[in-house]
């Protein structure tokens, strides 16, 4: 028999799998659940984790707009943005990927605001661990997690700062790269690293382990932007409540106590 | 506990094991009775996905499928949205991962078939499909299923195809791997190890249907 009656008889036999099938058949999804159309996803990066959990919650109580977030590091999530990606918000951990979506088209121009300034910290979850940028240097420390400055504004900073302690070369076969900064947290804690640089918001609320920040002139500042990016014009609206939001004092109540340095207050 | 995440599992893997039902066991039939030129190098693309890391095969897909491809571009002009980064990018992930399962359980059921039997029904004058569909298939029927079934708990269980292709938005991609990991990101141990349960026992269950189905023959 020539193959392509083997090709018709193949597809006759699948579709009559389902009449002989009796168990297991396969049903398809009912319709999807329609979102309401006061909810907005924020796509935020991973130093913001616990701090805008907070401030979501309290925009949600405020406004009745639920907000969920999409947590990663800022290069992903601004290369997800321009691929399509359906956020309405877009938190940046650098003020130069905002510009990359803006410049893109994704996003709304004039809705771009700065809104916090990071700092960076050295973390270690061991008792005696190090916390400084020199301690890191130490024989006793084996392994180093810093966020991967590929797609990490806060690993960036970290290799700044290790550059400018004139570190890095001792330190450099030590690192382990987290995927975010949250990530890299989480290699600390767990202990599997034995110490990490990290974004302060991340440790500020913790109550194990101890750190310190790290001088901010040395790494270029991690001033963090935002931007409304919302296709849907009817999400538009409230991804700009939450803009404003996180720039009202309010919101800058919140940054505040999670260790960020607000626009006009210093500086850096 | 928010069960959205297990809501959109279900959902992804069930459309692509319903997917995966029709192709797998048509290519399996194939693969079983017909001889063309490029069969086993047919078999051999279709069953990357069992050894391929699931970011390269998520990377493959999201070059094949992103907005600068051509087949990207055709399905946002004709569907007005993009694949990548939707439930219809986790949906075509899943069922890619989960494709060859089916594939070569359906291919080595259909083979076990004793031809005998399919000789048997054609010298009583019964015409090719029917054999196909009243003979082989319903003798073939339980490593089809436990085919499937095996392609149902590898296409819940994805995530790094579905990753890079859908990424990870609560509500709307973030199926149960993903929010697992989400939850070990954000220091939630609590629901990681409630999610990771609930995965496992799906997993466990689907397994133990498939040897239920019958000392099914697993590629």
């Amino acid at each position: 028999m020539s193959w392509y009656r083997h090709l018709i008889l193949a597809g006759a036999v699948a579709l009559g799998l389902p009449a002989c099938a009796s168990t297991g058949s396969t049903a398809t999804a009912g319709e999807s659940s329609r979102t309401p159309t006061s909810a907005i996803t924020v796509a935020a990066a991973a130093d913001l984790r616990l701090a805008f959990a907070e401030l979501g919650r309290a925009f949600e109580a405020q406004s009745g707009t639920a907000v969920t977030f999409s947590f990663g590091s800022s290069v992903q999530l601004a290369q997800q943005i321009r691929n399509g990606a359906p956020f309405d918000v877009f938190a940046s951990a650098d003020v130069e990927l905002v510009d990359d979506v803006i410049a893109a088209g994704k996003a709304d121009r004039s809705t771009k605001s700065t809104y916090a300034f990071g700092r960076i910290v050295v973390y270690t979850a061991e008792p005696s661990g190090p916390t400084t940028l020199d301690g890191l240097a130490a024989p006793g420390v084996q392994w180093v997690a810093i966020p991967n400055p590929e797609h990490a504004p806060y690993g960036v900073a970290a290799e700044d700062a290790l550059r400018a302690a004139r570190v890095y070369e001792r330190v450099a076969p030590k690192l382990v790269l987290g995927e975010n900064v949250s990530d890299t947290l989480r290699l600390a804690t767990s202990g599997n690293a034995d110490a990490a640089i990290v974004a302060l918001s991340l440790v500020v609320t913790r109550q194990d382990g101890t750190w310190a920040l790290v001088d901010p002139a040395l790494h270029r500042p991690l001033e963090q932007a935002l931007v409304v990016t919302s296709t849907d014009p009817a999400r538009a609206e409230p991804a700009r409540r939450f803009a404003a939001f996180v720039g009202s004092p309010a919101g800058r109540e919140v940054m505040n106590r999670y260790g960020f340095v607000l626009p006009g207050e210093q500086a850096r | 506990m928010d069960w959205t995440p297990l809501w959109l599992s279900v959902r992804v893997s069930l459309t692509a094991t319903a997917i995966v039902a029709v192709t797998g066991t048509a290519g399996g039939y194939l693969l079983a009775k017909a001889r063309f030129r490029g069969r086993g190098l047919l078999e051999a693309v279709a069953s990357l996905p069992i050894v391929l890391p699931p970011t390269v095969l998520g990377y493959y897909l999201l070059v094949a499928l992103g907005r600068d491809s051509s087949i990207g571009r055709a399905w946002e002009s004709i569907f007005g949205s993009p694949i990548a980064f939707t439930l219809t990018g986790a949906v075509i992930a899943a069922t890619v991962a989960s494709f060859p399962f089916c594939l070569r359980a359906a291919r080595a059921a259909f083979e076990a078939v004793d031809p005998r039997v399919e000789q048997a029904a054609r010298t009583v004058g019964l015409p090719e499909w029917r054999v196909a569909l009243q003979v082989t298939l319903p003798i073939a029927r339980r490593g089809v299923l436990a085919g499937i079934t095996l392609a149902f708990a590898r296409a819940l269980g994805d995530f790094g195809a579905t990753v890079m292709v859908a990424g990870n938005i609560p509500g709307r991609t973030q199926t149960m791997p993903i929010a697992l990991y989400d939850a070990v990101q954000a220091g939630n141990d609590d629901r990681a190890a409630l999610l990771a349960i609930v995965l496992s026992g799906v997993a466990v269950a689907a397994l133990l249907a498939v040897g239920r189905l019958g000392r099914a023959t697993v590629p």
